[in-house]
């Protein structure tokens, strides 16, 4: 009936009603004016006034049912924050659940505000901020209703950005998927949670969590547990696995390689000598026992598994061997030599490098200029980084020894490049190279230098074995070159490490005042301090602005700003001391101190403050650096950046776009990004050399290990370095960055990449620290080994309980061709000119007048754009011969390509690949964990077969005769001296 | 539901009965009762639920509402006079259709109409007009309203003096409140318009009959007159010479938009 739809046209009457003396008749009033608030908002707004007089009023028994009228009505005026007060002064009549606009807004404006007080009053802990406990319990509401409903996931992002680890911990605890629920959990700390503290602290609830399970996920642990630094736990949980069964020994072993690759030096060092602490007594002592030998701080779970494995002592000789044999493999596997050298292997035996675009550099330069010369050195030493090849060198002897002083010490330098990570051998290898044993043996101080710089490039974070003989020769050397050299490899070798004596040692040379020398040791005192936010940073600085030296000035603006690496607010002060300084040298160190302290963290205040100085420092130096340093801060993000600073990249000043561009290619490298290629595409040719030269480097980084197919634009980035390099009219820094960029593109022998974050999510310190101290080769180009710090191999490793690679092989569902190796240039420059003819192949005749002139590349290339000028239809030329392109395309489908692969242990897996890699069912080994990426164990499903191993063949044995022969030749042409290194050799 | 309904007609005779008595403390008492009762009826606004006697409770509702605008227009509570009114509005407004239209609906509005120009409301009193239908204009209860108010507007003061015939015995409380109004406007322009006046042209003029009112007046509402010498002195009433508005100024502008208007078109 048409009654039905009556409704009351005006509010008026309830509103007399409320003014009326009697309190039922307000509260009837009030109780329909909250059902229709939606409508006559606009009318009650005006009375608004007068309820709040009502909410007011003590005496009055339905206070809250006014509040929350008042509440809805401030609401729909858009007074949030009045809404909020009032919604919160209506207490339980507020509806978390109801499903309204009104209640949504509301609540998640409560969640925002409570969020906001939470972490300001964790942030100044000295002030109590007024927190109402009114917001404080519809919060709780909105939690526990979630954790009800099963949305825990929202109930734990929730809990986080509230810091409430109580509720956290509930959901958790209170979710089905306990697991998930975790990781989700870990995901969320890395990515959402700003601040270092509370990540720490909720990392610290979710190891609580973990350890309370019956089958506790010892992977994550312990990634947690580096992430806190608590090295004793992780210790303790080790020593427990590797005592139990074969399994848990297995997981022990591939909890130590997954924390190896996350470099933290220090703290796998701690870890090891802890594990020492745990096992001396026990195997000393086993009738001792318990006493001493339980951790007091390993919780009680693991004590009891400790006694009851001590409770069968002596009489088992076996069983202890074989501990004593996993606890060294465990020590082999935290100290890193293991993985580095099952990586050298890989790398050895996957080198795929092209030495034809090495040749094609080389002849196409000049003689005489030094720049690119030292660039080709280099650029071969990227290409093989890692790979103990150095076959180019060895064939090039005489074209080596152009290099003179600084380009020898470079060179030099870049032997450690290539034979990065040869542990056993490096010092041999360099040996022809070294100081002679305090005399002064009449080596070149600038292959000294070079020679110990290169022992530390060998022995990067893994440098227990080489820091003696290295302080050793800083000590015994008074040229500053050899002094330079020793620092550098001093601090590379002894990253983050603290160590005292190796800081005074350095400190002493960084006293000397000698220009060359000091910058050396102002960035080797911060490569030795990174990350420990050391109050010596406070001394650098105050040296810094003793000294005159504007080389020294920079290298120990950069040490002070390794010393914050990934200290978040804790390095605000020195940052904010650094980028007030009157010195603009300091200032661009300054910005180097943000990016480092808040690597990887997008935080907004630090990008920010980039932003700033980016735009309005007055000094290029410190603009440069500061758009540069956006580069660091967001490579978590690396979507983020080419936005970001697109607007930066089209900057009438140059030095900004270099930043950029570089930016774009330390936050997207090895990523092959679309919009990154984008943004570089155009600085390529820019129209300041240097700018192109940083374009050309960043487009590298990120294009590393990507190929054609992937994306077509690498090919024609391949094309246009060739011809800048080709080209004499170039600049030489665009050459040189043309030089550089090739080798970046297919370094490590093409199966490496530029990888900033571990896959557990955690930063690669010595990745960032190497990159960061990479983009200093603006000032001193033998900085530029310092990128292959940032090098990981992709590879995936299998390994079983021997830590010995079994035959086994992998599926890859995807197109071989995806991620296969780029054709190596004796066919891409085969390509290059059978793609000319092609063109031609639709119309003959002008094929056969072209085949004469197909003795020049370059000649021919010059002819056809004259002709493509001439000709009247060049758009034709063009087009027939992309219908050739489309036709060689048809011709390829036919034969389809298969869609998947197999692949053999040990296997280059791109990152990219890696979600398409499968364990083939059928197969003897079962991975350990879930994950198919760097070193997997491999559980033995048959353990009475025979085992069937790759055939490793070992750059070790083979290296000794390369090296030999290398390090023999240069030997020759550059000191004449009998070929020593036959001694070392065995 | 019946019961209740019983109950709060009983409740109305009770009023009814008290008020033929003229207790209006225990009116009072009993109307809010009632008001309270009412408000358990589920059919009245703003639920509108379609209850079987909903036709009953809302003609019932509008009756008791109606005895509490006339209530307490006796009462001379003028709050609680647009307290009721609004509410009875509600009534007249949102049920037309449902119930018959309450004989005493013009009445009231009327009323109200009244009490609006007493109260020198101008402004709202058309704004109830405008509201009303077409066909109410010419109930005499609202046809004298807004003669009133017309002769009222006109300044024919006189005219409204002089009516004496009232088409209602309510109307009466609010013709004595427009006489004050009126007087005050008189009062207000005299203080215009003259420098002073002899008292008894004031007399005339303020529509008192004897001096001793005029006194009295002047000495509640009028502080800033003076009587000296058998007349009134306005001089303290003359506001200051204005100064805010630029009539010239204002003028000539105005004069400019329009020629520029007329060259925009």
């Amino acid at each position: 009936m048409a009654a039905a739809a009556v409704m009351v046209s005006s509010a008026s009457a309830l509103l007399a009603m409320l003014q009326e003396p009697a309190a039922e008749l307000k509260l009837h009033a009030l109780s329909n004016l909250n059902s229709l608030v939606h409508v006559f908002w606009p009318e009650i707004s005006t009375s608004v006034p007068a309820i709040e007089s009502l909410y007011e009023d003590e005496e009055f028994d339905q206070r809250q049912l006014a509040a929350l009228v008042v509440s809805k009505v401030f609401y729909y005026l858009g007074e949030l924050n009045d809404s909020l007060s009032y919604a919160l002064g209506a207490g339980p009549l507020f509806d978390v659940s109801e499903d309204s606009d009104y209640a949504n807004t509301l609540l998640a404006r409560a969640l925002d505000e409570y969020a906001s007080i939470r972490s300001k009053a964790s942030k100044a802990t000295g002030e109590e901020e007024m927190m109402d406990p009114r917001l404080e319990v519809i919060v709780e509401r909105m939690l526990d209703k979630c954790i009800l409903d099963g949305k825990y996931q929202q109930a734990m992002g929730m809990a986080v950005e509230c810091r409430r680890l109580d509720k956290l911990e509930e959901a958790i605890t209170r979710s089905d998927n306990l697991h998930g629920a975790l990781s989700y959990c870990i995901n969320l700390s890395h990515q959402y949670v700003g601040h270092r503290e509370y990540r720490c602290e909720i990392l610290r609830c979710l190891v609580k969590i973990y350890q309370t399970l019956s089958d506790p996920d010892y992977l994550s642990i312990c990634q947690c547990l580096m992430f806190l630094d608590e090295h004793e736990t992780v210790a303790n949980i080790l020593y427990t696995l590797f005592s139990g069964g074969t399994d848990d020994t297995l997981l022990a072993y591939q909890i130590a390689f997954d924390l190896v690759e996350n470099e933290n030096q220090a703290f796998l060092l701690n870890v090891r000598n802890h594990l020492d602490t745990l096992c001396i007594p026990k195997s000393a002592l086993p009738g001792a026992q318990t006493g001493n030998a339980t951790d007091p701080s390993g919780d009680t779970q693991m004590g009891d598994d400790v006694d009851i494995m001590n409770g069968s002592p002596r009489v088992v000789d076996p069983i202890e061997e074989a501990r004593a044999d996993r606890l060294t493999k465990i020590r082999g596997i935290l100290s890193g030599e293991t993985s580095i050298q099952l990586t050298l292997q890989f790398l050895y035996s996957h080198n795929r490098s092209d030495l034809l675009i090495l040749k094609t550099i080389k002849q196409a330069l000049e003689m005489r200029n030094s720049v690119c010369h030292s660039a080709t050195i280099c650029s071969n030493a990227i290409m093989h980084a890692g790979t103990t090849v150095d076959t180019f060198l060895r064939e090039n002897l005489e074209w080596l020894s152009r290099a003179t002083n600084w380009a020898k010490f470079s060179a030099t330098a870049g032997l450690g490049v290539i034979h990065r990570g040869h542990l056993q051998q490096g010092r041999a290898l360099m040996a022809p190279y070294l100081p002679q044993g305090g005399a002064a043996g009449g080596g070149s101080p600038y292959s000294e230098g070079g020679a110990l710089y290169a022992l530390g490039l060998i022995h990067a974070n893994h440098g227990e074995g080489i820091t003696h003989f290295l302080r050793e020769s800083l000590r015994n050397t008074s040229s500053e070159v050899v002094q330079h050299g020793a620092c550098l490899g001093l601090g590379l070798a002894g990253l983050g490490t603290a160590d005292e004596e190796i800081f005074e040692d350095i400190k002493n040379v960084l006293y000397t005042d000698s220009a060359v020398a000091s910058e050396a040791a102002g960035i080797g005192l911060g490569l030795l301090m990174v990350g420990t936010a050391t109050e010596k940073a406070g001394e650098m600085l105050a040296y810094a602005h003793d000294t005159q030296h504007e080389k020294i000035i920079r290298g120990l603006a950069l040490g002070i700003a390794l010393t914050v690496y990934g200290r978040e607010e804790e390095a605000d002060t020195l940052i904010e001391q650094m980028t007030r300084d009157q010195d603009p040298i300091l200032r661009y160190g300054g910005m180097y101190a943000l990016a480092l302290a808040y690597r990887g963290t997008a935080n907004n205040k630090a990008i920010h403050q980039l932003l700033h100085f980016a735009v309005s420092d007055v000094n290029d130096d410190v603009r440069r650096t500061a758009v540069l340093a956006l580069g660091f801060v967001l490579y978590n993000e690396p979507e983020q950046t080419p936005r970001i600073v697109s607007l930066l990249s089209e900057s009438y000043n140059p030095h900004v776009r270099y930043g950029a561009a570089l930016a774009v290619g330390i936050s997207c490298a090895g990523t092959g990004l679309n919009d990154a290629i984008s943004l570089l595409e155009p600085l390529t040719s820019d129209v300041v050399d240097f700018v192109r030269q940083g374009a050309l480097i960043a487009m590298a980084m990120v294009m590393i290990q990507t190929n054609e197919s992937y994306d077509p634009r690498v090919g024609t980035f391949r094309r246009q370095l060739e011809k800048i390099v080709l080209d004499k009219h170039e600049d030489t820094m665009s050459k040189m960055g043309a030089i550089l960029a090739s080798g970046i593109l297919d370094a490590g022998g093409r199966n490496v990449t530029i990888k900033l974050k571990s896959r557990s999510k955690h930063d690669k310190l010595t990745a960032v620290v190497g990159l960061a101290v990479f983009t200093q080769f603006w000032y001193w180009y033998p900085l530029t080994y310092f990128i292959s710090l940032a090098f990981s191999p992709t590879a995936i490793i299998g390994l079983n309980s021997d830590l010995q690679m079994p035959k086994l092989e992998f599926l890859s569902n995807a197109k071989p061709s995806l991620f296969d190796y780029p054709k190596p240039t004796t066919q891409q420059t085969a390509t290059a000119t059978v793609k000319l003819p092609t063109a031609i192949l639709s119309t003959y005749a002008k094929a056969k007048s072209r085949a004469s002139k197909k003795d020049a590349e370059k000649a021919q290339e010059k002819a056809e754009a004259a002709e493509g000028k001439a000709e009247a239809p060049p758009s034709e030329d063009a087009s027939t011969s992309m219908q050739v392109d489309g036709v060689a395309a048809e011709k390829k489908a036919p034969e389809p390509e298969p869609t998947f692969q197999i692949l053999a242990n040990p296997a280059r897996v791109l990152p990219a690949q890696e979600k398409f890699i499968k364990f083939l069912e059928s197969s003897r080994y079962e991975p350990v964990k879930g994950a198919p990426s760097g070193f997997v164990l491999l559980r033995d499903l048959r353990p009475e077969d025979a085992e069937e191993l790759v055939l490793a063949d070992t750059p070790s044995t083979v290296a000794t005769n390369v090296s030999g022969a290398a390090a023999a030749s240069p030997a020759v042409e550059e000191e004449p001296q009998p070929p020593q290194p036959f001694e070392y050799s065995p | 539901m019946d019961g209740e309904l019983d109950e709060a007609i009983r409740k109305l005779a009770w009023l009814n009965f008290d008020c033929s008595r003229n207790e209006l403390g225990s009116c009072v008492a009993r109307l809010t009762e009632l008001k309270i009762l009412l408000t358990k009826f589920p059919s009245l606004p703003p639920t509108f639920q379609m209850t079987p006697n909903a036709v009953e409770e809302l003609k019932f509702a509008r009756v008791v509402y109606e005895f509490a605008v006339i209530l307490s227009m006796e009462m001379k509570d003028q709050e609680a006079f647009e307290r009721d009114l609004v509410q009875l509005k509600g009534f007249y407004m949102d049920t037309r259709g449902m119930i018959p239209p309450s004989p005493d609906e013009y009445p009231i509005l009327g009323l109200n109409l009244m009490r609006l120009l007493a109260g020198n409301r101008i402004a709202e009193f058309h704004t109830e007009l405008e509201l009303l239908p077409l066909g109410a204009l010419h109930h005499p209860c609202i046809k004298y309203a807004v003669e009133l108010e017309q002769a009222f507007m006109e300044g024919t003061y006189r005219l409204i003096n002089d009516r004496k015939a009232v088409p209602h015995e309510s109307y009466r409380y609010f013709m004595d409140l427009l006489a004050e109004t009126i007087r005050d406007e008189i009062a207000d322009c005299s203080g215009q318009a003259y420098d002073h006046l002899p008292v008894n042209d004031a007399m005339e003029m303020l529509m008192f009959s004897s001096d001793q009112q005029l006194l009295e007046y002047i000495s509640e509402r009028q502080h800033e007159w003076e009587v000296q010498n058998c007349s009134v002195l306005f001089h303290m009433a003359k506001s200051q010479p204005r100064v805010g508005v630029h009539s010239f100024k204002l003028i000539k502008q105005s004069l400019c938009y329009a020629q520029e208007l007329e060259q925009v078109v």
